[in-house]
């Protein structure tokens, strides 16, 4: 009941004229984020984010908007998937194969409409899951002590790569070169390290350059290098003939979607690709030979979009209630509340339970706002689809780099942003993941700062870093989650290559 | 080929011993009564990436193919604009070197010369009244600040 009043409390918050207006450009531009193909969550967010800041909103304002923009990319990223076969980011995969036959069949309006709704489902069963999870486990956390919070970060990193990341080796790389980003600069003791002397360097460097850079930049490079520019046929959009049968027959499979979506966006590593994944091969299972699947079948269309959704709405509990985001967005989300000065984790639910509750408020609020614009409005985000990336991606960069500007006034950032970028294109093409990096930068500070504090409980004596039957579990699950991309990752990569290859390859396919 | 993660791996084992090696020049704070020392983390990660580089060069992955030729030409290109674009921001003011910069990238990313450039100063003037007017914020107008509304 208590967690009912904060809920209250946060729908005054979200509810306010100007939140509700972020929200809803959040949304919006959030949708068409994900709309435009090569441009992810993740990017959209990073991007994004110094413009918050430049336009200094207050954090709970800045949070509710770049919430609303998550949201808003997951159901974005559906829309090119459908009408060009191209997916938006890596979790609208799955909804290529039945969506663009649809599409190819006429039903592009009903494909949409169905992705729509089962987003929404998706998103409501995960953030309702959301409000009742994630207070009881910011209680559970509470009991952490520090050696427990340094074993949750390597836990944290040991999954990030997840059970489709490919090396693990490449994992622990990227963490520790992020982790060593984030030494730089002048330490708890008063030591400098690494500062070369520099001045700029005395703060440590920001990781939200860092971040701007290691996505928006290297993404540049990358689309320069691949020109996937070449317009493809894009499906007209009839007009919409959507019945309540239609929807009946959606609805379970959205639910399950939605469900299995949300489980696999709370457990570590897993993530929105996975969540989308599991919705659709469980619901070619549930639905066994009646479905028509890789056809255009509508419910092969509303399992993975509802399971993606959920997912991403999953992957805010580990984030909101232990600081340890569990996807690429959600670490981007993490940067933005640590620079408003929050510090993610247990204490948020208590030191800052406006904020947390008025973000959840808002992500329900979203998710209306998002179902409200996506079924009439939809119209504008395919027109807007016609946009040639050769144009889109400068004009991207040239945002990222006024938003960086913005913040610091000094060119000095700019530089560093680009080498960033530079070093982002090239890790990429080492296959050396990003995410682990901003990890790093991010969890840096506080993860040697929790290894001090239990180094001055114990005097000294490291085994107070597994002194705790808590501490042991949390060493495992890390052990667990690094290991097991090695026997469960080709499997699954390859289950998900067959499967979209099975359309890909579709002579009627393209 | 596998040679990209075996030359990766030795620049990271250079980077680790480099970085190892800073870590044991540290100061010891005042007292030295604390658990770790400013070093202790920064060693610790020296030692952590020390060992996953030795595993690269020993277990190293298929090679991605680099760019060499033209597209990598074409990369350069885009990072030296980028580089100008961050130094010219000041004295050229935003609105003339966004021209300059979205126009140059749009156009060697394909776009006709002059469509690249319309959209290029389109861009950087909508950007330049949107920051100056509505949110408030001051975007440099260097050569153009003769235009300053005082």
């Amino acid at each position: 009941m208590e967690t009912l009043g904060f809920l209250i409390d946060g729908f005054g918050v979200a509810l306010a004229p100007h939140n509700l207006m972020f929200a809803l450009m959040g949304a919006f531009l959030g949708t068409l984020i994900g709309a435009l193909p090569g441009l992810g969550p993740a990017n959209g967010v990073a991007i994004l984010i110094p413009l918050a800041f430049s336009l200094g909103l207050r954090p709970e304002t800045a949070l509710i908007m770049l919430t609303a923009v998550y949201a808003g990319a997951m159901y974005g990223g559906r829309i090119s998937s459908i009408l060009l076969n191209i997916p938006g980011d890596e979790p609208a995969m799955m909804t290529c194969l039945d969506g663009y036959p649809m599409a190819q069949q006429g039903k592009a309006a009903e494909a949409l409409a169905i992705s729509a709704i089962a987003s929404f489902i998706g998103s409501l069963i995960a953030t309702v899951g959301l409000i009742l999870l994630a207070p009881v486990l910011a209680r559970f956390a509470l009991t952490f002590g520090p050696a427990e919070y340094f074993a949750l970060f390597l836990l944290a990193f040991a999954t990030l790569g997840g059970i489709t990341g490919k090396n693990p080796v490449k994992t622990v790389v990227a963490a520790c070169l992020g982790l060593m980003v984030a030494t730089v600069g002048i330490d708890s003791t008063g030591v400098q390290r690494y500062t070369f002397g520099t001045l700029e360097l005395y703060e440590g460097i920001d990781f939200i350059i860092a971040i701007v850079g290691l996505f928006a930049i290297s993404e540049l490079l990358f689309f320069i290098e691949e020109r996937a520019g070449g317009g493809k046929a894009k499906m007209a959009v009839n007009k919409l003939k959507l019945s309540w049968a239609d929807i009946r027959n959606i609805l379970p499979s959205s639910v399950r979607g939605g469900i299995l979506g949300f489980i696999a966006g709370v457990l570590p590593g897993a993530g929105a690709s996975l969540g989308s994944f599991i919705g659709y091969t469980l619901e070619k299972k549930a639905v066994g030979k009646k479905g028509f699947f890789g056809q255009g079948d509508p419910r092969g269309v509303a399992g993975p979009e509802a399971g993606n959704n959920g997912a991403s709405s999953g992957a805010l509990v580990p984030m909101l209630t232990l600081g340890v985001p569990g996807s690429g967005t959600t670490a981007v989300l993490l940067a933005l509340l640590i620079s408003l000065n929050i510090t993610p984790g247990p204490l948020m639910f208590t030191q800052n339970a406006d904020i947390v509750w008025g973000v959840i408020a808002a992500l329900l609020i979203g998710n209306f706002l998002l179902l409200i614009l996506n079924i009439p409005l939809v119209g504008i985000f395919v027109k807007l689809l016609s946009v040639p990336p050769m144009y889109l991606l400068p004009c991207v960069t040239m945002i990222a780099f006024v938003g960086i500007y913005s913040i610091s006034n000094t060119t000095f950032d700019l530089y560093f942003m680009v080498a960033f970028g530079v070093a982002g294109y090239v890790l990429r093409k080492l296959e050396i993941p990003l995410v682990p990096i901003i990890l790093g930068l991010l969890l840096g500070p506080e993860m040697e700062k929790n290894l001090r504090h239990a180094m001055d409980i114990s005097d000294g004596d490291w085994t107070i870093l597994w002194n705790s039957g808590l501490a042991i579990g949390l060493w495992v699950f890390a052990a667990v989650g690094l290991i097991l991309p090695y026997i469960v990752g080709p499997i699954l990569r390859r289950r998900m290559k067959v499967a979209t290859a099975a359309t890909a390859g579709n002579p009627e396919g393209d | 080929m596998t040679f990209n993660d075996r030359i990766f791996g030795v620049l990271l084992i250079v980077l680790a011993v480099a970085y190892g090696w800073g870590a044991s020049q540290f100061p010891e704070p005042f007292g030295g009564a604390e658990g770790i020392a400013p070093g202790t983390f920064p060693t610790l990660l020296a030692v952590v990436l020390g060992l996953s580089s030795l595993y690269l060069i020993v277990r190293p992955d298929p090679d991605n193919a680099w760019p060499w030729s033209r597209t990598g030409v074409e990369l350069i290109v885009a990072v030296v604009v980028l580089v100008l674009y961050a130094m010219l921001l000041e004295p050229l003011g935003f609105i003339l070197s966004t021209t300059l910069a979205i126009g140059t990238l749009c156009w060697r990313m394909g776009a006709k010369v002059l469509n690249a450039y319309l959209v290029g100063a389109a861009s950087g003037v909508v950007v330049f009244l949107l920051f100056n007017f509505a949110l408030d914020l001051a975007l440099p107008l260097g050569l153009l600040s003769f235009l300053e509304v005082s």
